[in-house]
């Protein structure tokens, strides 16, 4: 057991989808704990289970079997509004195709989620100002998605994950639609999003992205094939 | 951003989903909003055009519409007797006929004469020249004509107008030129009094009166001079304006009430199909942006207040650009339709009522909710994991 809290802790935990042709086991027995200022990279060939241990160390989904607490509190026995309201207060989410709303600024996309979760107006605009300025995007701000390269998209939703101050943020392949030299960029900006505080878990087919976290995890057939708690080389 | 500036967004986003949205859901909504119209437009307007008349009670031999059924028999003694009733300020025999005139160039022309004792009501409308007279100029009665009779053959007041059905043909002098509530477009009619009407008719039976055009005391109402008479005369049949009107709603009018209710729920299960069929698009086309907003915490209330708010505005915009689309667009039926034979030139098929306008209104809400449940059953109920593992793949 660990000295610190954790924010989030999974064990044992199995993720079975039942389809048509039979029931497919997407993780076995997983077992992760992961603390705050963990900065932990999740690696393994696709289909073995990566994105759905992200998705249920965010409490998007619910293991099969298994318990998984969040900050100490069973996910299993919380009502589908309360794991949206951690979602929204507690988790910041990045994704591979960014999921900008296309309608909506920079600034919008980023003011979005602050407003959902009823921050102040006042509040809203320097947490805004603040965030692109941290992506460094402050300049683009009106600009639509459209109007930004991949990698401003990226930041823009980088920003957007820490806007409401998560403890955790997880990131679904943030580089996978980027070239090498944006993805470094990213790379980049979530070591910095660590160093100040956040919490990390990124899946990742990128090796130089999984080689910046100071945990690397690697999945095959459903199970975490090692969970060593590496130092960052 | 509220759910309203969110939808406006998605919508400003997708121009060309937008105008169709609401072009399609204006004309479907034109559509009903006629159609609503119809439903009680010929009720609403006979009902002006009874009222016009001043009598709000009619009064037959039989339980058939006035002007339908045999006449009264001893008119006079029955109009006597029910002029004495308290509840009954006034009590006129009518009667109707259809006699031929000389035209101009000595052609004859068929003419609808109306035999009334009094004019002192709404009977008819002067519009030039005198009424109707006691008296007779040198032994001619006296006439009013309509705007059609007196343009076609050129008459106005001193005109004379010679009956072509009588032996000898019966001479009438035009006093003025009137317009009658039930004149149909194009239709010849004139005006007598009951004596110039037994003049004009001579084999018909004296004594007797097609209706009875009667109205009640101010303050006694309707209903009271109604009941008087089917007291008074129980062999007569009395009916009120509504009576009138519930009969026609049941019998002669109930066609266009069957046409209407069945294009009004044609027009709202397409303004329904074509709402729901742009809003599941639309939410297919942004699984993984629905997906990734739930994962970001977006709660299930907020998603469908987001497509609610859509609907919403697609049906409410092209509901609202439907009602001028709407009353345009009953001008020009409404044209057409009056141009069939025989009706009254002031009777409309589609009129304009408060009424209307809040089942047109009510309608739209319903739309709007109803066309919203499917893609906001859809995008409530997705699979947020297994969206996103989809959009990823894909």
């Amino acid at each position: 057991m660990s000295a610190k809290a954790a924010i989030v802790e999974a064990r044992g935990v199995s993720r079975v989808y039942p389809m048509p042709a039979g029931p497919v086991e997407a993780l076995r027995e997983v077992s992760l704990t992961v603390e705050p200022g963990d900065y932990v990279a999740i690696s393994g060939p696709s289909g073995c289970g990566k994105s759905t241990l992200l998705h249920l160390l965010g409490c998007v989904d619910t293991p099969t079997s298994g318990s998984l607490l969040f900050e100490g509190r069973s996910v299993l026995t919380m009502r589908e509004e309360e794991r949206s309201r951690i979602r929204l207060h507690r988790i910041g989410f990045v994704f591979q195709r960014f999921y900008l709303l296309p309608m909506l600024t920079a600034w919008e996309n980023v003011e979005l989620v602050q407003s959902e979760a009823g921050m102040p107006a006042a509040e809203r605009r320097a947490r805004t100002l603040e965030l692109l300025e941290y992506v460094g995007l402050a300049e683009r701000a009106g600009h639509l998605p459209s109007q930004l390269s991949g990698g401003e998209m990226q930041r823009v939703a980088i920003a957007r994950a820490l806007a409401n101050r998560p403890g955790l943020v997880l990131a679904d392949e943030p580089t996978g639609e980027l070239d090498d030299e944006t993805g470094e960029q990213i790379g980049d900006l979530f070591d910095r999003v660590n160093a100040d505080g956040t919490t990390l878990v990124i899946v990742t087919h990128n090796p130089a992205l999984a080689a910046r976290a100071s945990r690397r995890l690697a999945m095959r057939s459903g199970r975490l094939a090692a969970s060593p708690a590496m130092a960052r080389p | 951003m509220s759910p309203l500036q969110f939808a406006g967004r998605s919508l400003y986003r997708q121009p060309a989903r937008a105008i169709l949205g609401l072009t399609g859901v204006a004309v479907v909504g034109a559509l009903l909003f006629d159609m609503l119209m119809l439903s009680r437009g010929l009720i609403v307007s006979f009902r002006d055009l009874l009222e016009s008349t001043g009598f709000d009670v009619r009064v037959t031999a039989t339980e058939a519409l006035p002007g339908l059924g045999p006449a009264v028999a001893d008119a006079a003694a029955a109009t006597d007797e029910l002029r004495g009733l308290p509840e009954l300020a006034a009590v006129v025999p009518v009667r109707f006929g259809g006699a031929a005139v000389e035209t101009r160039d000595k052609k004859t022309r068929q003419v609808a004469i109306i035999g009334s004792e009094t004019r002192r009501r709404g009977e008819w409308r002067l519009v030039e020249g005198a009424d109707l007279g006691d008296g007779t100029d040198g032994g001619r009665p006296d006439m009013v004509v309509n705007r059609t009779l007196a343009r076609e053959e050129a008459l106005a007041p001193g005109s004379i107008v010679r009956l072509a059905s009588t032996l000898p043909g019966r001479e009438f002098r035009v006093t003025g030129v009137v317009e009658f509530p039930f004149e149909a477009t194009g239709e010849s009619m004139a005006g007598v009094t009951l004596r110039g009407f037994t003049l004009a008719f001579p084999t018909a039976r004296r004594d007797e009166a097609d209706l009875l055009l009667v109205a009640s005391q101010p303050g006694v109402g309707t209903d009271a001079a109604v009941a008087a008479i089917r007291h008074a005369r129980p062999d007569l049949h009395a009916f009120s304006i509504d009576e009138v009107l519930e009969r026609l709603r049941h019998a002669e009018f109930s066609y266009f009430r069957q046409v209407s209710f069945v294009l009004a729920t044609i027009a709202s299960f397409f303004a329904l199909l074509l709402v729901t069929t742009l809003l599941t698009v639309s939410v297919n086309q942004r699984l993984g942006e629905v997906a990734a907003l739930r994962a970001l915490g977006f709660s299930r209330r907020r998603i469908t207040l987001d497509l609610l708010a859509e609907s919403a505005l697609l049906v409410g915009g092209g509901g609202i650009a439907a009602i001028p689309l709407g009353l345009l667009l009953a001008r020009g039926l409404d044209s057409i339709l009056r141009q069939m034979p025989d009706l009254p030139s002031r009777l409309h098929f589609f009129v304009f009522e408060p009424r209307a306008l809040a089942l047109h209104l009510g309608f739209l809400v319903l739309a709007a909710l109803i066309a919203a449940a499917y893609p906001v059953i859809l995008a409530a109920r997705l699979p947020i994991a297994a969206t996103l593992r989809r959009e990823s793949i894909s």
